[in-house]
């Protein structure tokens, strides 16, 4: 049998790994367009801060492919699948046959039009790979009078001006919403995030769009042009509002694409034999209840190994994922999960607030749906079980609001967390040997 | 007490041997003043990991007169691991446990808001989240050792076995059930 895995990151990783688990001999070739291996890369802001270094950036321990004896092939670049010839064809016109292939290509950035974007020069750029932060590095250097825009608020944005604030220029976030995580924060906890930004160096300009970016004579840019009319001094660009799924090779293969790749339970594409998973994955969203795009790492991890261990002929499904997020700005802590902004009446919101500390509950009847965290978010963890089960909870919202959330898994340790008398904790019980008549004494 | 089925040494060898929590039977040491299990966790953890990354891995919580110990129930497939961006969360394959690499932790709190035990925290005010490793180069975790209350035990997994199907036997078909709480 051979397997092979477009993708060496979270996903492809994490397939890999559950098809080793389940076919100890079968041949793996895992194919990345990129000319490292698997790295953390929603950590390349932490590499500009200096936080992880070349040695620590790395995802998997260095021995990792060949101890698990897996083929890698890196800087080829996927051009088309060809799933009745169950062939993929790379850039250079080679080709790789496959019994079962897993689509784990993840996100490309979404630049949206704007007027001298140039992605050509070494002052501009996105924010997504290793690559970009290393030009990024080299920009900050270069640059003369230290001032970054971002175009973007969401989390890369964010944590694209982090870093570049880091390396010591004065940076600006553009954003189209009213605020920062506009997507996952409400006005209050976005005002907070905003302001620790605020006094750490980095300005926020909301409600507002990059019409123009001026460039000089060598097309490195000079100024950037606001919606409002203003003008702001730039040496640097980055774009990162967003990125869209990397399926335009999947074109022609036959495998149905609605945004994202569409598969069924057991993370299968409309084409047999193909599976997917990751940011490019159309998953069950189990709080909006319909299908959706959630490209988080502890989900892109949860379908590559679903559709690794179908791939190994183990059969397994995938009930849906929510979105969740964690993000630390400046030393406070912040902590989305599921919906945090009430979309419909039924809906009702509780609210704690004191001058460091901000929770929001959003509950739908009974049923907790999302919850935010700001500055403490200790215990978060219950919560993103709780939400994710949709467990009834209202009797515990004062609790949850003082931040006693600990106290849900003491009522609830026999019922919902199996924890019964004499719970163990302990011990492999893949060793175990195996309980028969003959070997019970 | 149940009989001895099996010899705890010899279970030990084999990697058969589990750490037992029996939460009616924590009473937080309030005598004391202190928790044993958690200050012996903090001072071994020092010891092995050094002063940045102490910090005890194990937590009482008190709920009007009842106390649990919050401790990592070490998951298969466990979601801490899933969503460690940096990947300094893993399953070590000899140990049977999920371990942490605190030099590629970075402090995300990714885990933190994964555990849906509640039993990952940020190490003091550094950047890092602590995560319990089942003391499994020790003999005898050292939470196990310091409980003289009998809430954490250690036991070999044919006792493990029978005193399981005892205790949900009971829960089941005896007077047990008043011990669930609504």
């Amino acid at each position: 049998m051979k397997y092979v895995i477009i993708g060496n990151s979270y996903a492809g990783l994490s397939c890999a790994d559950a098809i080793r688990r389940f076919d100890k001999s079968g041949e793996v070739v895992i194919i990345s367009d990129e000319n490292y291996r698997a790295y953390a890369r929603p950590l390349i802001s932490y590499y500009l801060e200096g936080k992880t270094t070349d040695e620590t950036i790395w995802y998997k321990e260095d021995d990792y492919y060949e101890k698990n004896n897996f083929d890698l092939m890196l800087g080829k670049k996927v051009v088309s699948v060809d799933t009745n010839a169950k062939r993929v064809v790379l850039e250079d016109g080679a080709a790789v046959n496959y019994d079962k292939l897993f689509v784990g290509p993840g996100g490309t950035p979404f630049i949206p039009p704007t007027e001298g974007f140039n992605p050509d020069s070494p002052m501009m750029g996105t924010f997504t790979r290793f690559d970009d932060a290393k030009k990024m590095e080299k920009a900050a250097k270069m640059s003369k009078r230290k001032e970054a825009i971002v175009v973007g608020g969401g989390l890369i944005g964010l944590k694209a001006s982090e870093g570049l604030r880091a390396l010591g220029l004065h940076t600006t976030i553009v954003e189209l919403l009213p605020r920062v995580l506009g997507l996952a924060l409400d006005e209050v906890s976005g005002n907070i995030t905003s302001k620790k930004l605020n006094e750490n160096g980095i300005d926020t300009a909301t409600g507002e769009t990059v019409v123009k970016i001026n460039l000089d004579e060598s097309g490195n840019p000079v100024s950037v042009l606001l919606k409002s009319g203003k003008e702001l001094p730039a040496d640097i660009v980055v774009v990162g509002v967003g990125v869209r799924p990397n399926v335009g090779f999947l074109e022609g293969s036959g495998v149905k694409i609605d945004r994202g790749i569409i598969v069924d339970k057991t993370m299968m594409t409309s084409v047999k034999d193909v599976y997917a998973g990751g940011d490019a994955t159309v998953i069950y969203d189990v709080i909006n209840k319909r299908p959706n795009i959630i490209a988080i790492v502890p989900l892109a991890c949860e379908e590559g190994r679903v559709a690794g261990t179908n791939m190994a002929g183990v059969y397994r499904e995938y009930p849906g994922g929510m979105g969740l997020n964690s993000v630390e700005i400046y030393g406070l802590p912040i902590v989305t999960i599921g919906l945090t902004n009430p979309s419909n009446e039924t809906q009702n919101v509780y609210v704690f607030q004191d001058d460091k500390i901000y929770r929001k509950l959003v509950y739908d009847g009974e049923v907790l749906v999302g919850a935010i965290l700001l500055g403490d978010i200790s215990g978060s963890g219950i919560l993103s079980a709780i939400i994710r089960q949709g467990l009834k909870c209202l009797k515990y919202k004062d609790e949850f609001l003082n931040g006693n959330i600990y106290s849900f898994v003491i009522d609830n340790e026999f019922e919902i967390y199996n924890i019964n008398e004499g719970y163990a904790i302990r011990g492999d019980f893949e060793d175990l040997p195996e309980f028969s008549r003959t070997n019970w004494r | 007490m149940s009989k001895k089925l099996t010899n705890l040494e010899e279970d030990l060898k084999k990697n058969q041997i589990e750490i037992m929590l029996y939460p009616s039977k924590c009473d937080g040491c309030e005598s004391e003043g202190f928790a044993a299990c958690v200050k012996a966790c903090e001072s071994h953890m020092a010891q092995k990991y050094g002063s940045k990354y102490a910090g005890a891995r194990i937590n009482i919580k008190k709920k009007e007169n009842k106390f649990f110990p919050l401790i990592c129930h070490n998951c298969d497939e466990a979601p801490c691991a899933d969503a460690c961006m940096p990947g300094a969360r893993y399953k070590d394959l000899e140990s049977g446990w999920t371990v942490t690499n605190y030099k590629k932790c970075v402090g995300c709190w990714m885990c933190v808001m994964s555990c849906p035990f509640g039993a990952i925290e940020r190490i003091g005010k550094g950047h890092f989240a602590s995560k319990c490793d089942g003391c499994s180069d020790e003999d005898t975790p050292k939470c196990v050792e310091a409980c003289k209350k009998g809430a954490l035990k250690r036991i070999g997994i044919k006792n493990y076995s029978y005193e399981r199907r005892l205790s949900v036997a009971k829960k089941i078909y005896g007077p047990y059930i008043k011990s669930i709480s609504k």
